[in-house]
Parts: structure tokens; C-alpha cells; sequence
């Protein structure tokens, strides 16, 4: 049988020959290329597909399953991270509103435990929108079970190498009010009770601070107390973006006094000032933020304040260049300094600078002995809001990196709630 | 064997010429029946981050001659058809035309039915059909910059109108929430993902997030629903498997590639295919794709929800900037970041000051924008160069910018960015356009003699006799604008100028028009 392939020769002479006559008997034009184009296009069309990744995306994306997961199951859902330095990973549920009473109020109950058994409960119910926005309340408690946070001694020279460790359990209940009388001021007083229990570190690894320190080191080492603690807050806030501030200021003014219910040994008065101001240039690609930050205790006749509710410095949110906790006294002081600049959309990078130092008398309110620390890190944020941070800092006891998902001057909480060390 | 080849050459050859009798098309032929293609949507983070990492379709050659765009007639010019019409260049609208856009006389009749609300982000829009039975999309302002995104969607969706692309009839209406009525059991997904019914309560939470007028009334832009079923975005790259028609990848495409100069001019920075949509239309119980550009809200220095970005002209990350910035320290300042911005809330972050055609980039690496060839942008600027300042004002006025400085200031801002342009994109090729013979002489025009900037001339034109068939010149005719007699029936001009050394511009003359033009540089 002879076929076209067995004679290709012939075959492809013919078509030779009598492709040209053809296309000479008709002249071709670019619409008949064009139409030709189609043609072999339309010989071989397929649906139109998208990869599996790109789809699976989409499909999370449309499906909003990260808002769901956000949100979980009618406000119920799993919270994660946001415990204390050091307290591991910490996870529970959590049942979080803001659509209550229509609207004006927000409720959060959480309870989380972390990978290092550090506990952590909180009620907090928030007014939200009351009189236009000029009214503020919130009512906050809180539990902590925090079983090996760090102790390296009372004082500016408390030594790296006497690290030690004790338990804190502590549950308060406060209240807060606040008037906003003009545009961004928020003025008003707060109250509230704070229930105590200290006790032996269960991290084996160092020695317990009780084991280490005496009552008369370390106040209120030896026994527990609770307190009742009120004060007033004055802030007054002109920053552009609460979670991503690249402009404006933050200028926090706060008093409280701890009476001691039990034993009225361990009362004492907290002062603070927070002042935050970032320095925006080149269209806030370029920001200089800067902080001072001071806590001042004053005790009457007879009275100390107990060596964990003193102010303490060291950290990723201070002195970057020390270990969590690292010092610890009756009175703070701290600066920070940071020059930031974008690297690209969603990154910024920053040159640090800290300083700071803890000392037992206010009349030591000075820039003498001050700590330093300094370093880099990256910030990388979304829609103006730094969701990540890593610092790597360096001080004259080494180098310490850091990997938070905080702004490193975090917005906080006000009244007499927030001036508690331990969050 | 010999004579096979030969025959087999011959035939090649006459399938390889420049120029066909039909030459030059002016609109694409029908289009094919696309049948039923399916919607396919895009996922928008998947396509921002494969452009920004791997930056998909053909690139140009880093080597060797460039691949000039693809879908155009021998004239240079797109053809009328599913993508591109000519329109402002190519014959002058009129004022009001230009101010209609691509519809602008039928705005949506009230009282409106919501059938449709987004509950999630920050821009509140709802969908409604209006007293005529007609789908309109409904956008309003963030609540701290009123009039500034509908201004800029109105106004850049008549420019690009202008500019040839197919777009969505747009405007500005005001209603009052007394004119809404909710559609029986509408649902709505909540911020938090959750379905819910759509109430009026939601509907004026909806409301409180938009700036409201005297009267308890609202400023939006409504989008008059584009005809024909919608299938999803257009990717800037590749065809579409399911069109016979899109047979040009569309990194290609003149009006793509050429769309740089346009997004720069008119600060159209979210180039993303999220913001483009085919849609299927019939014609005479055929159908075929139509593609269209869309979402202009973000346009003018309005970021929608917000002022656009500083970053406004620059990648939202590329390799080589972010290393100069972490190993400087910040201390190169990229040139966008020194632009200072007015305070114009109803305009955002726009200025000209700064603005560098030549430097600015859109938020991602878009592949027609990247293959763009001088000629692509010379194209692109003499249509931007060709409105007048008084059509821009009339444009803008579209807007209806409450603020008379406001106003000014945007006008001001466009005239000097299309002069920056034409600036810029003039000095790539030879600036002549718009070829005719007149009086046995071959006459141009020279654009930048005409809008005021440095022109090359004088230009020098020499003939010679062209071989359609094989594609090359031959003998040469001589000089001067005359048209030389000449044997072959195609002669090509080749137009210089001495003070652009290497620019030259090349027309084919048939039968006593002009057929082809091409620009060299």
C-alpha cells in the first residue's frame, strides 16, 4: 500500500508546487494573516486555568479566612503570643466582642498558657464611642501565674552573674475613667485592687531569689501582700497612626498610690512620665523617634515598695542591650532613641540608641551612670502598622537579639492598672 | 531536490513581505466567536508577589534588536477593536465629549435598591440598581479626604477614555440615605468574615465611614456596570488559553506597553491586573472579549481609602534600591521622597515638582510596562502632549472639586507633568508625526516644534526604492521632501535630523499614500 508518508518526497512537491499558485490565485492581506492567526489560536484554545497556588490564595483571600480565624466562631476563638519577656509561647481561648450593646461595648476573656507554664487571664470590658468619643471607661482584670521570672538583685550594680528567679501570682481588678476634653486629650482617674503571692522560682536552672536575697535586700520577698491603688492620668496624644506612628506626640503623665491592705508596710506612690515624639522628614520615609520615660516611687514613714512592683529595666522594649529584668530598683529612667528609614514598602530598618538606669533615690534623677545599649533591626509593617520588630543590640554585657511583634514603644493601657510591672 | 527548494523559498518569500494590499488596517478584522469562556479570577497577593519576584512573560532581549510591539498596523498605531479605540489623537473631541468620557449622559436615577455592600475595608461601596433597572457600582470618599477619590475616578476614567482604552461610564452623583431601599433578604460578609443580613443599621455604619454633605446628604462616584458578562482581570502578560482573538502576548501591545506613560502622567500607580476586567459581549449573536481598565480611584494622588503613597512612582520593593537604602543607611534619599505636597485634602499626595517621567515606576513590576521601546513611549506622548490646557481643565472639572485652588492646582499639576513627558519622550525619537503627501511633496509634523519644545530640526529626507517582497531598500532616489519617481511601487523615505544622530524615522509611500512608518533610534 503506498502511502503519503512512504513517498514523502512526492508529497511535499506537490504541496510545494501548488502552495504558491494558490496564494498567487489569491492575493494574501493582513486581515487574512490576522484571521489566520485566530484560527490556528482558536485550534487549540483551552480554558483559561490559573496555577494551584494561586488559586488556593485566592480562595483564602475570598473565603476571608483569615479574618474568620481572627474572629473564630462568634467571637470565640484561639488567642496566641502577647505574653510577658521570656514567658515562652503562650496560647488559650479567647472570646473577644466589640458589637455589644450595638456597639458601645467591647469585651475581651482570655486565658493562655505558655510553653514555660506562665498563665495569664484577662476580663476587660471597654466602653467604645461614648458621648462622641469623649468618654472613656474600662473596666480591666487580669490573672498571672508567672512561675521563673528573672531577679538579678536590687540596684544599678547588681551583678549579671547573681541571676536567680522567683514566682509571681498577682490578680487586680481596675477601673478607669476618662474625659477627653479636646482633641486628644484624655484626662481622669482610675482604682482598683491587686492581690499578690510571690514565691519560689521554678526555673532549676538558677537559684531562687528567696534562697539568694534577704527581706531586708529584697522587700517583700518573704511575705505577701494586696493592695488597694488609685490614681490619675493625663495624656495627651497628637501621633498620627497609634500602631505605626511615624509623626506627632505621646505625652503620658501618671499617678498612683499603693496602699497596702495587709501589713501598711509596702504602700507606696508611683510617679510617671512617658514622653514619645517622632520626628518625621522626606515624607516620613525617614523618622527620628524619640522617648524619655521615668518612674519615681515615694514612700511614707515606715513604708518601702516591695521589690516586684519596683520599675525595672532591661529588655527588648528598653534597654535592649541587657537581658530581660536585668535592673531593678525604687526609681527608672530611659531614654531611647531611634533613627529609622525604609528599605522598601512594608520594611523599615533602625539605628538605636538606649540609656537608662534604675536607682533607689529620686534625688539621683540624673544623667549620671547611665546603662547604654545601641544596635540595628528591621521593622516591617502593614497599612502603618508594625506587626514585626527585630533588634539585635549590643551593651557591655554582650549582645542580646530580639523578635517581637510589638512597636518598640507599644501603646498601653492607662490608669493604675498599667503602672504594674508585670503585664 | 534544487528546484523543490527554490519553489519551497520563492513561496516563503511571498508570505514574508512588509506591507499587504489591505495596508494599513485601521480596526481589526471581526472577531471570531469566542463562544463561552469562563470567568477566571485572580488572586491579587499571588499576582502582586509573582511580579515582584519573578516578574512573569517575554521580557526584551538583553542582546540584539528589541521586540517592537506586536499588535499594531504598519502605521504603528493599535487597531480599533477589543482592547484600544483611537480617539483624541487621532481626531479632536470635543469639549464636551471629552467631559461625557466613555458615556457621561445618563447618570443613575434615584431612588436606588442596594443589592450588593461590601462589609470589609475601610472605603465604603455598595452596589445598586437604579430607577431605570441599571446595575451602578457606588464609592464614596474616606471620611478624611471628601471629593478626593471620586474626583480622581472620574476624572482619570475620561482621560483614559480619551486616550483610546475602554472604560467604565462613571459619575458623580449625591443621595441622600432616604434614597436607598435594601434589597429583601440581603446579606452581607462582615469584617470578620461572617455572613450576615444586611440591615439599614449596616447600611449607616456603612454610610458613617464617608464624609456627608450639608443635608444629611453624600458625594459618590457611580459606575455604571460594563456590558457583557464579566470573566475576571487580564493579566499584563500572555494571552488569554480561551479567546481566539488574543493572539498577541500582551507584554506586546503597544497600548499596554505604551500605558507606563500614561499611568506616570496621570499617577495611575496600582497597575496591578486587579484593576482591569474582560468582559464577554455579544454582537450579532457572536461574542468576544472585550478588556477594559478599571478602578482609577487610586489615580492623582488619592490612594482610595487614603492619600497615595510617597513612594508614588517608586516599586513597592526592588532588589537593587533595597540594598542601596540598608548599605547607606538611608542616607540616599530617593527622589520621590523629596516631593512637597501641598495640603489639598480633596487631592491627596500629587505634584509635578519632582515628578521624572524618566524615574518613575509604578507599585510592581508590570511586564508590558517593562518591554516599553522608545517608540511605544513617543507614541504614548504625543497623545498626552495633544490635550490642551484647556481640555485638561475641562477634564478635571469633571471632578467637581469643591475647592477652586484645589482645582487649580490639579490642572497645574497636569499640564506640567505632560510637558515633563513630551520632554522626555521627544528626545527619543525623532518627534514627526501625522505623515501626508500633499502637493507631490511628503509633509509632517514636527510635534515638538508645535508644543513648544526643542526640536531637532532641520530634518533631512532621502528616497529609495523599496522591495516589498524581500523587505529591503534599494537604489536610492535622491533627497528633498519631493517624491522621487521611482520603478518599484513602494518607496521609503528615510527622514533624519543631524543633531539626533542615530534617530531616524522610515515611511513607505504606495500608490501615493503613506503605508507604513517606523521609528528607529
Amino acid at each position: 500500500m503506498k502511502t503519503l508518508t512512504a513517498r514523502p518526497a512526492r508529497w511535499l512537491r506537490f504541496v510545494a508546487l501548488a502552495a504558491p499558485v494558490a496564494l498567487l490565485a489569491q492575493e494574501p492581506t493582513r486581515e487574512a494573516l490576522i484571521e489566520k492567526e485566530r484560527e490556528q489560536k482558536a485550534a487549540r484554545l483551552r480554558p483559561e486555568r490559573v496555577s494551584k497556588w494561586e488559586e488556593r490564595i485566592r480562595l483564602v483571600n475570598e473565603k476571608r479566612i483569615p479574618q474568620r480565624l481572627s474572629y473564630g466562631y462568634n467571637g470565640l476563638r484561639a488567642k496566641a503570643g502577647g505574653m510577658i519577656t521570656q514567658g515562652g509561647f503562650g496560647i488559650g481561648p479567647e472570646y473577644f466582642r466589640e458589637d455589644l450593646l450595638g456597639g458601645r461595648l467591647e469585651s475581651q476573656i482570655s486565658y493562655q498558657i505558655s510553653t514555660r507554664a506562665y498563665q495569664r487571664g484577662v476580663l476587660r470590658l471597654r466602653s467604645r464611642n461614648l458621648a462622641g468619643g469623649r468618654i472613656e471607661t474600662e473596666m480591666l482584670s487580669m490573672h498571672h501565674y508567672y512561675p521563673k521570672i528573672q531577679y538579678y538583685g536590687p540596684g544599678p550594680d547588681s551583678q549579671k552573674s547573681l541571676r536567680s528567679n522567683f514566682l509571681l501570682e498577682d490578680n487586680s481588678l481596675d477601673f478607669s475613667l476618662g474625659l477627653s476634653p479636646a482633641r486628644g486629650l484624655l484626662l481622669g482617674p482610675s482604682a482598683g485592687f491587686l492581690w499578690i503571692n510571690t514565691g519560689p522560682g521554678r526555673d532549676s536552672r538558677f537559684i531562687s531569689a528567696d534562697a539568694l536575697y534577704s527581706p531586708e535586700q529584697v522587700p517583700g520577698i518573704d511575705r505577701q501582700t494586696n493592695f488597694r491603688r488609685y490614681g490619675a492620668f493625663l495624656r495627651f496624644n497628637t501621633l498620627d497612626n497609634a500602631e505605626g506612628p511615624r509623626a506627632g506626640g505621646f505625652y503620658l503623665f501618671q499617678f498612683n498610690r499603693y496602699d497596702d491592705r495587709r501589713y501598711s508596710a509596702y504602700g507606696f506612690h508611683l510617679y510617671e512620665a512617658d514622653l514619645r515624639q517622632y520626628v518625621p522628614f522626606f515624607n516620613q520615609r525617614r523618622v527620628i523617634a524619640l522617648r524619655a520615660r521615668t518612674l519615681l516611687t515615694d514612700t511614707d514613714a515606715g513604708e518601702t515598695v516591695p521589690f516586684y512592683l519596683q520599675p525595672w529595666l532591661g529588655g527588648s522594649d528598653d534597654l535592649r542591650g541587657f537581658r530581660p529584668f536585668r535592673f531593678r530598683d525604687r526609681n527608672s529612667l530611659l531614654f531611647n532613641a531611634e533613627y529609622r528609614w525604609e528599605i522598601f514598602a512594608g520594611l523599615d530598618m533602625a539605628l538605636f540608641a538606649d540609656a537608662g538606669k534604675v536607682f533607689p533615690r529620686r534625688g539621683q534623677l540624673n544623667f549620671s551612670r547611665l546603662e547604654k545599649s545601641g544596635g540595628f533591626g528591621f521593622r516591617a509593617n502593614v497599612r502603618n502598622r508594625t506587626f514585626l520588630r527585630l533588634d539585635f543590640a549590643f551593651s557591655r554585657e554582650g549582645f542580646q537579639a530580639w523578635f517581637k511583634f510589638n512597636d518598640i514603644f507599644p501603646s498601653r493601657p492607662l490608669g493604675a492598672s498599667s503602672t504594674q510591672p508585670y503585664q | 531536490m534544487k528546484k523543490l527548494l527554490l519553489i519551497l523559498a520563492a513561496a516563503a518569500t511571498l508570505q514574508a513581505q512588509k506591507f499587504y494590499p489591505d495596508d494599513p488596517l485601521l480596526a481589526e478584522p471581526p472577531p471570531r466567536d469566542a463562544g463561552k469562556p469562563a470567568r477566571r479570577k485572580l488572586s491579587d497577593w499571588y499576582d502582586l508577589f509573582w511580579h515582584i519576584l519573578a516578574t512573569p512573560g517575554e521580557k526584551q532581549p538583553k542582546i540584539g534588536p528589541p521586540i517592537r510591539a506586536r499588535n499594531v498596523n504598519t502605521l504603528g498605531d493599535p487597531m480599533d477593536g477589543a482592547w484600544y479605540v483611537r480617539r483624541h489623537y487621532w481626531r479632536r473631541m470635543t469639549i464636551e465629549e471629552l467631559r461625557r468620557g466613555a458615556g457621561g449622559a445618563a447618570p443613575p436615577v434615584l431612588p436606588w435598591t442596594v443589592v450588593a455592600a461590601k462589609g470589609e475595608g475601610i472605603t465604603p461601596g455598595f452596589t445598586v440598581i437604579d430607577a431605570t433597572k441599571r446595575r451602578f457600582f457606588i464609592k464614596l470618599d474616606p471620611i478624611s479626604n471628601p471629593e478626593m477619590m471620586t474626583a480622581a475616578e472620574v476624572i482619570s476614567a475620561r482621560f483614559f477614555h480619551a486616550l483610546g482604552y475602554h472604560v467604565a461610564d462613571e459619575y458623580i452623583v449625591e443621595f441622600h440615605p432616604k434614597d436607598l431601599r435594601i434589597q429583601d433578604r440581603l446579606t452581607f460578609v462582615n469584617q470578620h468574615g461572617i455572613e450576615r443580613p444586611f440591615t439599614p443599621r449596616n447600611l449607616t455604619e456603612l454610610l458613617l465611614k464617608a464624609p456627608r454633605l450639608p443635608g444629611g446628604r453624600y458625594r459618590a462616584v457611580a459606575s455604571l456596570a460594563l456590558e457583557g458578562r464579566p470573566l475576571g482581570p487580564f493579566r499584563w502578560f500572555g494571552t488569554r488559553a480561551d479567546d481566539p482573538n488574543d493572539t498577541i502576548p500582551h507584554e506586546h501591545r503597544r497600548e499596554l506597553r505604551a500605558a507606563h506613560v500614561f499611568f506616570a502622567w496621570l499617577s495611575h500607580d496600582d497597575s496591578r491586573a486587579i484593576n482591569t476586567l474582560d468582559t464577554l459581549v455579544t454582537r450579532g449573536g457572536k461574542t468576544h472579549i472585550r478588556h477594559h481598565l478599571l478602578d482609577f480611584g487610586s489615580t492623582l494622588g488619592s490612594g482610595s481609602d487614603k492619600p497615595n503613597s510617597p513612594r508614588s512612582g517608586a516599586y513597592h520593593f526592588s532588589w537593587r534600591e533595597s540594598a542601596v537604602q540598608m548599605a547607606s543607611l538611608g542616607f540616599v534619599i530617593p527622589y520621590w521622597a523629596k516631593a512637597r505636597y501641598p495640603r489639598f485634602p480633596s487631592i491627596g499626595l500629587f505634584e509635578w515638582q519632582v515628578f521624572d517621567p524618566e524615574k518613575w515606576l509604578p507599585e510592581y513590576p508590570n511586564p508590558a510596562l517593562l518591554n516599553r521601546l522608545p517608540d511605544d513611549e513617543f507614541w504614548a506622548a504625543k497623545q498626552v502632549m495633544h490635550f490642551t490646557d484647556e481640555e485638561i481643565r475641562a477634564i478635571v472639572r469633571t471632578g467637581s472639586l469643591s475647592d477652586p485652588a484645589a482645582e487649580d492646582y490639579l490642572v497645574r499639576c497636569l499640564i506640567e507633568r505632560r510637558n515633563k513627558i513630551g520632554r522626555a519622550c521627544f528626545r527619543k525619537v525623532l518627534p514627526i508625526d501625522r505623515f501626508e503627501l500633499r502637493g507631490g511633496e511628503l509633509v509632517f509634523e514636527d510635534l515638538a516644534a508645535r508644543h513648544g519644545l526643542p526640536s531637532p530640526a532641520p530634518y533631512k529626507i532621502s528616497w529609495r526604492d523599496f522591495d516589498n517582497a524581500t523587505e529591503t531598500p534599494g537604489a536610492s532616489l535622491g533627497g528633498g521632501p519631493r517624491i522621487p519617481a521611482a520603478a518599484s511601487p513602494y518607496i521609503m523615505a528615510e527622514i533624519t535630523a543631524p543633531r539626533r544622530p542615530g534617530q531616524a524615522v522610515r515611511v513607505w509611500l504606495h500608490q501615493g499614500r503613506v503605508v507604513g512608518v517606523e521609528y528607529a533610534w
